[in-house]
């Protein structure tokens, strides 16, 4: 049997050879039974190994991933197809298993590519799914069926129906409005909100929630401006803000945050979702500078970190726009257009050069700080001068006096001075930016001394404190290493500051002015440095008392520096304050600036083929996604203009993804899971929305409202299903029948409770304990001893004003999490987080249970509890019940928790219940 | 060896049997619902390959995809790029050609511009029975290389240490991705209860240059990132500073009312009861955490062996307690232990980046590395643990075949370098590819590091195209779409 098939197919070859020259190869015939035969199964409709198919024309004719077309036409020998199937290389020949191709099938292919490949159109057994064929990439209808009356509840109740199941009885008020202070602001409701609300629904022996209560409830909480500080959070986590520039060094992005604050004002100001799009891709156009901090939020490779050779750099900068494209794709298009950097995209109608095409409207954008000109930074500046310029005239008084060579109000030069050395730029011990080391203070000089020629024992300038008391003198010089300086300066303090009478002098200190002020011995660098301080020992110095530099017995010339004066401890972390606040001050005089990218004449964009920037091929304009649009800029257009035409296509109103992925983002800030449960990804691969209707009569009416997010907050909490009961509600046999055919609650038979994320969490506590510091905006406060860089980052564990603001004024430090919090599944900023995982494990509990945080804000709790209530024990349980869970405690919780609190103290109760599920969970 | 089951309460014990745990619960839940509990909403669709974790333990052991060599692994991580020259990758051409220009080599490498080629800075001689060249340079590790499976022909996609350090860690060069532990952890969950599953402990010179990404969990569930512990700095919050026992307890049993309460009043969601079975769990680790964490049980001729008791070597002391608390964290059956050596950026001082003074530098490391790393696989060898224990030593890439201009150290080389694999699954005595004879770039059977990730996976019973995860619309993998198994390294 075997053998006359085999004969029978070698006879068969042989004919069809030898008819070669009379009849042409027929694909259908000939060809395709081949392609069938050994292709198809890694090259089909179910794999397309190396993106390559071979049962659809148009993509049989394009070729794969790695190289050009595999089919020349006219050209076999040329054709990487015949290469392939004919090569002797074990590792290159395909298949790559099972039978190789006969010699008479070979030849079959060759002559049909010689003869021209043609591929007759129609023939082909499967078509090619249309990629833009596909939900989300068609118009937001206005047409499609509406239940009526128009409502959410009326799409959700519809969708239950269909499914044989109901919506849940309501939840009772004080879940509601639980659920809604953390969904809108993040923090638990105050208990006055509560029994206002609770006695407002009040209905006999029952409760009902009236309309008017409930849309004064939302209102209310829609115009606090904690509402900002919670929902730019969700904005921040998308597009993975962070304050350090990430991978190795980590260092600190010390303007970042401004585009942070920016994001609350938006949310706060409830600025119109298409506005807020433009703003953050080309906000420089339109007043708000700080809003293009979007552009450039990810982790970048500082000059100093990438390659001196040239492909080092080109991969560097590939990288940095890869992920503007990124962010872009994800956040405002829920696109996973990154996708396409190497090759098309495999579900989603993105080819390759879409994707290059979008890389060009940013190819100007470089990652870098630029001056903000709006008027709101502009007077953040001035009010923040103003303060410094007051701490600074507090600071003659203060405990730590320094008099600068400089300060004329307070030395006197004797003699004429030759000039100053100017400490040169750097780090190094003694050079301008020198931060301090293990024996040494930062530079504190303001980068200069003063010099004069030396005279032996002649007095030279002195410095004039004008202050009364013991103070501990600190002396300062200029240093060089050339030998001219002195090496022998004297100090002298001159008690009653007439400089002629001597017999009031004591000789307070000397200085070789070669050398840094604890150093005694090695050579010097040749280059004007500051000293450091030498202490001169505690004086007693009277409102007249003058210190006196006086010359020494060598050197030609001798120099003076800043004296600093020190009333008991604290030099250090004064000399600390003062290097911040001198330089905070020149930040400042040089005007705000954010993070918020450079823009540059636009480079050429070429596609790479595999995404490798060593293989650049045709170049590439911008253009909007091909499958969606025809917008094509010409290569001439200006960097501005190329943002600008971009962000008005994103935030057109036919846009078909923009509205409903952002719908889809603030539904899931109220259901914990979206309509599109892959809120950043609404291709092919996403997940399909659970109700598509409902979706896109939001996006309409979230259009239609004028992008008003807050609209859309108001239409989702006076819905009833937002107020259906939750966790509470699954004793009856309809739950459980529910929770059996939907466990997932995708179809929201009853409300979805979940766990508070990390920043609500460490937030609510310091609320319930009465620490929470309201302060808004600025620079973040540190959640660890340094703001970035390379090694361990150890946590501030002390509580002070500055770190009891809310988290999201924290300095976010990319991938490193935050001591107690981070483990609550806390974003990293390294990767977009689109929603934020709940886990569970033994570390979170280990550190809500056991850290200095949670043990110092139930300390505070308690003693805000024994401030409100007196020394009643069943009050102060009460009210523990009353702010942390909005509720009275039941007379079991009482009994519970009496003689515990009566035995330890309250403080054991607080931290039980900054513990409890709870208090974790939004009901 | 203790029992803590124990300390766990009675409901405590029953969250942690599954079946009890599902029955408890007053609505049905199936696994599906289950696994939304550690926050894999939507992730595993029937026909994914992603593992059933049961909330109320996530740390459970799992099955493989196949049948694994190994169970557990130690990673062995040199941090700052280990010189493939001065240590397993002997060129003998390197010292004909030494302080000669190479000529058409390239004029500027990563830190500025090249100088002369250079020979290998230390003496190599053959060792074992595969006569393998090993150089002078680590006299203990070289004593293991019949047990050692080489690959010499690696590459990495960035010359740059952080998205080096990312790319062989997580196998993403940017920030963000699930390291190799992660993914490990997610798959397996670990074989012990009571330590966390994953551990990543960092050399007591400092973290390594991409810090914490190199053991973070990307997207997966916080469930699955390294918890950092060392024989230095244990676990954080193990206890309530300043708290005394009795207030301590009084907390605890106050909250297992609450929440027993609470539950009883909520039923229907495991979200609550996983919870409450997470301090169940972190109890148990209180006590075991500290017990792992104490070596004065180790008898003096094991902290000799390692080079624990070295006084006049500090550094070297620090890193083989830290091997010896690997070799325990194993013997506990913790599924993944990360073990740095070497630092951050410090110009070469503080890991294996040698610019500059490289021989100078690298006779400091090589004394802190060399006899506890080698002692630990022989421990792990002696007590049978290497049975099932994957050791692999790995550096994010090599270095250059010449100094640089100026310099006695050479620069950073992506593009041919070794690292190696021992123990469970592992042939002996391999050595595979190779670098050109000069030493600058794999020539044969070249493997980027996927290759190498997709290994290690295979040989813990796991299928690296299988094991994904998606995010934001693209399944994810270690290996993203490029992996590869080699072989030539398997038993």
């Amino acid at each position: 049997m075997k053998s006359s098939l085999g004969s029978y197919a070698l006879v068969l070859s042989l004919c069809l050879g030898a008819c070669a020259a009379a009849a042409p190869v027929d694909f259908v015939r000939d060809v395709r039974q081949i392609f069938e035969k050994h292709c198809i199964e890694c090259h089909g409709e179910k794999k397309q190994k190396s993106g390559f198919r071979l049962d659809v024309k148009a993509e049989a004719l394009k070729g794969g991933d790695n190289h050009g077309p595999d089919i020349i036409p006219g050209k076999a020998k040329e054709s990487p197809l015949i290469h392939l199937v004919s090569t002797t290389d074990e590792d290159e020949v395909m298949p790559p298993k099972g039978a190789r191709l006969s010699v008479a099938e070979i030849d079959t292919l060759t002559r049909w590519i010689d003869e021209g490949a043609a591929w007759p159109d129609g023939v082909d057994r499967v078509k090619l799914a249309d990629k833009r064929d596909h939900w989300s990439f068609k118009v937001i209808s206005a047409s499609v069926e509406k239940p009526q009356p128009l409502s959410i509840d009326a799409f959700i109740d519809a969708k239950l129906a269909e499914n044989g199941l109901r919506r849940s009885p309501p939840a009772d008020p004080v879940a509601v409005i639980r659920r809604i202070a953390f969904d809108l602001t993040g923090l638990p409701p105050t208990p006055e909100r509560v029994s206002a609300f609770v006695e407002e629904c009040r209905d006999g022996s029952s409760f009902v929630i009236r309309h008017s209560s409930l849309q004064r409830l939302a209102d209310d909480f829609l115009a606090s401006p904690r509402y900002g500080e919670r929902w730019a959070q969700h904005w921040l986590d998308v597009v993975r803000f962070a304050d350090t520039h990430g991978f190795e060094v980590n260092t600190e992005r010390p303007n970042a945050w401004p585009y942070r604050d920016y994001v609350i004002r938006a949310f706060n100001n409830d600025t119109p979702y298409d506005r807020f799009i433009k703003e953050q891709i080309v906000g420089d156009a339109m007043g708000e500078d700080a809003a293009t901090g979007f552009l450039v939020t990810a982790s970048a490779l500082l000059p100093d970190q990438i390659g001196k050779d040239a492909p080092s750099m080109r991969l560097a900068r590939q990288d940095s726009l890869d992920e503007i494209v990124n962010n872009v794709g994800q956040t405002f298009l829920g696109l996973s257009v990154g996708c396409a950097r190497c090759h098309d995209h495999k579900f989603d109608p993105i080819t390759a050069k879409d994707y290059y095409a979008m890389q060009a409207f940013f190819a100007g954008v470089q990652y870098g700080e630029r001056p903000i000109r709006d008027q709101h930074s502009e007077e953040l500046r001035k009010t923040e001068l103003a303060e410094l310029e007051l701490k600074k005239t507090k600071a003659g008084t203060g405990r730590v006096i320094f008099i600068d060579d400089e300060d004329s109000a307070r030395t006197t030069s004797l003699k004429k001075k030759n000039g100053h050395g100017e400490n040169p730029a750097g780090k190094g011990r003694g050079y301008r930016d020198d931060e301090g080391g293990a024996d040494w203070v930062p530079n504190i000089s303001r980068g200069r001394y003063t010099w004069w020629d030396n005279v032996p024992d002649a007095d030279t300038f002195t410095w004039n404190p004008g202050v009364e008391g013991r103070f501990r003198v600190w002396l300062s010089w200029g240093v060089h290493g050339s030998g001219v300086h002195t090496r022998d300066a004297r100090y002298v303090l001159d008690r009653d500051g007439n400089l002629a009478t001597r017999d009031d002098q004591t000789e307070i200190g000397n200085a070789d002015q070669f050398r840094f002020a604890n150093i005694t011995e090695g050579d010097s660098e040749k280059t004007p440095l500051w000293s450091g301080l030498r202490d001169a020992g505690v004086q007693e110095l009277r409102g007249e008392s003058r210190i006196i530099l006086r010359g020494g017995k060598t050197g030609t010339g001798i120099t003076a520096d800043v004296l600093v004066l020190e009333e008991g401890d604290g030099l250090k972390g004064a000399v600390a304050d003062f290097s911040r606040f001198e330089k905070r001050k020149a930040e400042l005089a040089r005007g705000p600036v954010v993070f918020g990218g450079i823009f540059t004449e636009p480079e050429d964009i070429r596609l790479l083929s595999r995404g490798d920037p060593e293989q650049p091929k045709d170049e590439v304009l911008p253009a909007v996604l091909s499958a969606f649009g025809e917008l094509t800029l010409p290569k001439a257009t200006p960097e501005q203009k190329r943002r600008k035409a971009l962000a008005d296509w994103i935030a057109s109103p036919k846009n078909p993804l923009t509205a409903r992925v952002m719908v889809n983002r603030i539904w899931q800030g109220h259901f914990g899971t979206g309509l599109v449960e892959t809120p950043s990804d609404f291709g092919h691969n996403g997940m399909k929305p659970t109700h598509p209707e409902l979706l896109d009569w939001l996006a309409a009416e979230f259009m239609r409202s004028g992008w008003s997010v807050k609209h859309m907050h108001r239409l989702i909490v006076m819905s009833e299903t937002y107020r259906q009961s939750g966790f509470g509600f699954s004793r009856t046999d309809a739950a459980k029948a529910a929770a059996t055919l939907d466990a997932d609650i995708h179809l929201l038979w009853r409300y979805p409770g979940r766990r508070l994320e990390a920043e609500t969490l460490r937030d609510s506590m310091l609320a319930v304990s009465g620490q929470l510091n309201l302060g808004m905006y600025g620079r973040g406060f540190n959640l660890f001893n340094q703001r970035g860089g390379l090694s361990g980052f150890n946590p501030v564990e002390t509580l002070t004003p500055e770190n009891q603001r809310r988290m999201i004024y924290a300095h976010k430090v990319r991938r490193e999490p935050e001591v107690v919090f981070g483990a609550f599944d806390c974003p990293d900023a390294g990767q977009s987080t689109a929603i934020r995982r709940a886990s569970t494990t033994p570390i979170q509990a280990l550190n809500l249970f056991n850290s200095r945080f949670t043990l110092q804000v139930s300390e505070a709790f308690a003693a805000r509890l024994k401030k409100e209530t007196g020394d009643d024990l069943v009050k102060q349980i009460n009210r523990v019940y009353q702010i942390a869970l909005t509720r009275n405690a039941s007379a079991g919780e009482l009994s519970d928790a009496e003689p515990v609190v009566r035995q330890h103290g309250l403080a054991v109760l607080c931290r039980a219940i900054f513990n409890s599920n709870e208090f974790l969970f939004v009901p | 060896m203790k029992h803590h089951a124990e300390h766990l309460s009675i409901s405590g014990r029953a969250l942690l049997d599954r079946r009890q745990f599902l029955s408890n619960s007053a609505t049905a839940l199936g696994s599906i619902a289950l696994t939304n509990l550690l926050g894999l909403d939507g992730l595993l669709a029937a026909e994914s390959d992603g593992p059933i974790i049961n909330p109320a333990r996530p740390y459970a052991p799992r099955q493989p995809h196949f049948p694994g060599k190994a169970k557990n692994v130690v990673v062995i991580f040199c941090a700052g790029a280990v010189s493939q020259l001065e240590t397993w990758d002997y060129k003998p051409e390197l010292i004909k050609w030494d302080d000669k220009p190479l000529p058409g080599g390239p004029a500027v490498t990563f830190q500025g511009p090249a100088g002369n080629l250079a020979r290998p800075q230390y003496e190599f001689r053959q060792r074992g029975k595969t006569g393998k060249w090993v150089s002078e340079m680590i006299p203990h590790l070289a004593e293991l290389t019949d047990d050692i499976a080489f690959v010499h022909s690696l590459t990495s996609k960035s010359n740059t240490h952080g998205p080096a350090e990312n790319f062989l860690s997580t196998g993403f060069v940017l920030d963000g991705f699930p390291s190799l532990g992660s993914w490990v952890t997610y798959a397996l969950g670990s074989e012990s209860q009571e330590l966390p599953s994953y551990v990543a402990i960092p050399d007591p010179r400092g973290v390594p240059q991409n810090g914490a990404n190199n053991w973070g969990p990307g997207f997966l569930p916080a469930a699955f990132q390294g918890t950092t512990m060392s024989s230095k700095n244990p676990v954080r919050h193990l206890t309530a500073p300043g708290v005394s026992g009795d207030a301590d307890r009084a907390a605890r049993s106050l909250l297992q009312r609450m929440n027993a309460r609470h539950l009883e009043a909520n039923p229907g969601d495991g979200k609550l009861a996983a919870r409450i079975a997470s301090y169940e769990l972190a109890a148990r680790m209180q006590l075991s955490v500290p017990e792992i964490n104490d070596l004065s049980t180790e008898p003096a001729h094991i902290l000799k062996m390692y080079g624990a008791d070295d006084a006049q070597n500090p550094d070297k002391a620090a890193f083989a307690k830290n091997c010896i608390l690997a070799r325990r964290l194993i013997e506990k059956g913790v599924r993944f232990v990360q073990l740095f050596n070497g630092a951050y950026a410090s110009g070469g001082k503080l890991n294996w980046d040698g610019h500059n003074a490289l021989k100078e530098q690298y006779d400091v490391h090589a004394g802190i590395l060399d006899q506890p790393a080698a002692a630990l696989i022989r421990d792990l060898k002696q007590r049978g643990l290497l049975e099932d224990t994957l050791v692999v030593w790995c550096t994010e890439f090599g270095r250059m075949p010449f100094f640089q201009k100026g310099a006695k150290g050479r620069d950073h080389n992506p593009d041919g370098f070794t690292c190696w694999l021992t123990g469970a699954g592992v042939k002996p005595g391999v050595s595979h590819g190779r670098t050109d004879d000069l030493g600058q770039k794999a020539i044969e059977n070249i493997h980027p590091l996927y290759h190498f990730n997709a290994t290690i996976l295979h040989l813990l019973g796991l299928d690296y195209e299988r094991l994904s995860f998606e995010h934001n619309g693209i399944q994810r993998r270690l290996t993203n779409v490029e992996g590869k198994l080699i072989p030539e390294l398997l038993a």
